[in-house]
């Protein structure tokens, strides 16, 4: 206050606790980037998986059209893309959208064309014999679909559709060029009128990498809760498969006594 | 030991024609298949052999013939002929299949890979599919494998699984597409039991295989196929007194 010199010397010490004070706005920021991640890949999922059924069409118009709507939502910087949408499209045709609803629409839009492909693989992977070999017991296109091919199909896409949903997690903060609160803009909001630069980007670094990696630990779990696992011969936790196991047991009983009963009648016929 | 000539048909194709683009891969075929009957349809690679038979449960759809089954045209059928026609779906409910290479669900139980098409199919409830499937699983022996996945079994287990898979919908015909020839050699034996007991307990039967002891001792209609046509039909004495030199050619070759 008395000397200006010494104030700037003041501002640019570390002071680490800057961020706990600011708690409540990096927090309002986090929410809402957990909440456009969080929407905007649950919509490119839905999107996502139409998109890779529309690409396999046999139709001769349909496939072509998909793999260019794939082609081309690819293509554009997410950056360029969300401007555009938000200042160029919404204000040429009066389109009335809020700039969070600007940001999840092009977030939802290219990463359904990443996740199309994705699921794409993923479902072309499960081999042609599971479809007949389902056919071949009577069950019905949508049954072999849902029943045989999706379930195997869910299992390879695990992986890079996690790293897809962390994709998602950074590429969220692009949409502070339109003006989103979410955690980037709020950060540099904040850093602008506090010139605490290195502990509000330090704060907005950390909120990044905590939300990234509980993202990857979830993905991780789910990888665990999809993995195969006999609940006979493996040592299993869960109540579930516990008691899963106890009715597999009575059921192979039930079964051999079935047997036994048969064979004893047979031979005393005999 | 086989039903005679005069056994009911159950299944009957008629001028079946099949091509893949320019291959022309199923030239007219004719095949009855009387009830009870074990046909073994044997011929070189590429003959066409998956072919007729997945083209018998309409895995694949025939350019033209018919697929007649129980009373049912399932085929494009023949011209002239006004027969009821079923659903491909119906059809395959009630003729099983076995695939060279198993086919098994890898990302359920054994148990649940018989008991899935009970559920889903014949819409029964979870405990009563899973009961029967146990007992069908307990018919090939793999009673003790219930919880497995198919990853954990031999390729042996995993083929007479299969065999349950496709047994448990109470088929009036199953179809065997070379079951024995992916597994290794001291595997062949167990699932080659299954299929006798199968044949013996009467289930119509039409085999794709190259085990000769095998097709020697159940096969009562034996069909050699080559390049998309049958060249020669006959009973047992075909393995030794076959009329086509082809024919006797291929069985030198393999013998
Ligand atoms: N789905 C398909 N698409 C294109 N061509 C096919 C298809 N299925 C089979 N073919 C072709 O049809 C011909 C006959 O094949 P098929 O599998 O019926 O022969 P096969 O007698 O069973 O031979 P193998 O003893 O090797 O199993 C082959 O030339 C094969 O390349
Ligand atoms: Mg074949």
């Amino acid at each position: 206050m008395f000397d200006f010199g010494v104030r700037i010397l003041a501002q640019a010490r570390f002071r680490p606790e800057f961020i706990w004070e600011n708690r409540d706005v990096f927090l309002s920021g986090v929410r809402l980037t957990v909440f456009i991640a969080i929407v905007a890949f649950a919509l490119a999922t839905v999107f996502g998986l139409a998109v890779a059924l529309l690409r396999m069409s046999k139709n001769r118009l349909v496939a072509p059209l998909m793999a260019a709507y794939i082609n081309i939502f690819r293509a554009i910087p997410l950056l360029v893309f969300v401007v555009f949408v938000y200042y160029g499209i919404a204000i040429q045709f009066d389109v009335r959208i809020s700039a969070i609803q600007a940001g999840i629409l092009v977030l939802t839009l290219q990463y359904s064309a990443w996740l199309g492909e994705i699921f794409r693989g993923g479902i072309q992977a499960v081999s042609d014999g599971q479809t007949q070999a389902a056919l071949s017991v009577g069950m019905s296109r949508p049954q072999t679909f849902f029943r045989v091919v999706l379930p195997q199909a869910i299992r390879i896409v695990i992986p890079p559709t996690g790293n897809m949903f962390i994709g998602m997690i950074k590429d969220s903060s692009l949409v502070f060029i339109i003006g989103v609160p979410e955690l980037f803009r709020v950060s540099s909001v904040m850093a602008n009128r506090t010139f605490r630069y290195f502990e509000v980007y330090l704060g907005a670094v950390l909120f990044y990498l905590i939300l990234t990696t509980a993202a990857y630990f979830g993905v991780k779990y789910l990888e665990k809760r999809f993995a195969l696992v006999d609940v006979l011969t493996t040592k299993v936790r869960s109540p579930l498969a516990r008691r899963r196991g106890i009715r597999l047991r009575m059921l192979q009983e039930a079964v051999a006594a079935e047997r036994e009963a048969e064979s004893s009648r047979t031979a005393t016929a005999i | 030991m086989g039903p005679t000539e005069d056994a009911r048909p159950v299944v009957r194709l008629r001028n079946i024609h099949k091509s893949f683009g320019a291959n022309h891969v199923l030239k007219g075929i004719d095949l009855t298949v009387g009830q009870g009957q074990h046909v073994v349809i044997f011929g070189p690679s590429g003959s066409g052999k998956s072919t007729l038979l997945r083209t018998t449960n309409l895995l694949e759809t025939p350019d033209s013939g018919s697929v007649w089954f129980d009373g049912k045209e399932y085929g494009p059928g023949i011209e002239g002929e006004d027969l009821p026609r079923g659903k491909a779906r119906l059809l395959r409910q009630q003729i099983g299949m076995v695939f060279q290479q198993f086919n098994l669900f890898p990302h359920i139980t054994a148990l649940d890979n018989v008991a899935l098409a009970l559920r889903r199919v014949k819409k029964m409830k979870q405990a009563d599919a899973e009961l029967q499937a146990a007992r069908y699983l307990a018919r090939v022996g793999l009673l003790d494998k219930v919880a497995a996945y198919p990853a954990q079994l031999s390729g042996g287990q995993q083929q007479r699984v299969a065999i349950a898979r496709s047994l448990v919908m109470e088929p009036k015909v199953m179809l065997f597409d070379e079951p024995t020839s992916a597994l290794d050699p001291e595997l062949v034996g167990e699932v080659l039991a299954v299929m006798r007991n199968l044949a013996e307990s009467g289930m119509t039967m039409v085999v794709v295989t190259h085990e000769m002891g095998f097709a020697r001792e159940a096969g009562d209609l034996n069909i050699f196929m080559d390049e998309g046509v049958v060249v020669e039909t006959g009973g047992r004495e075909l393995y030794d007194d076959a009329r086509e030199p082809r024919t006797r050619a291929f069985f030198e070759a393999i013998l």
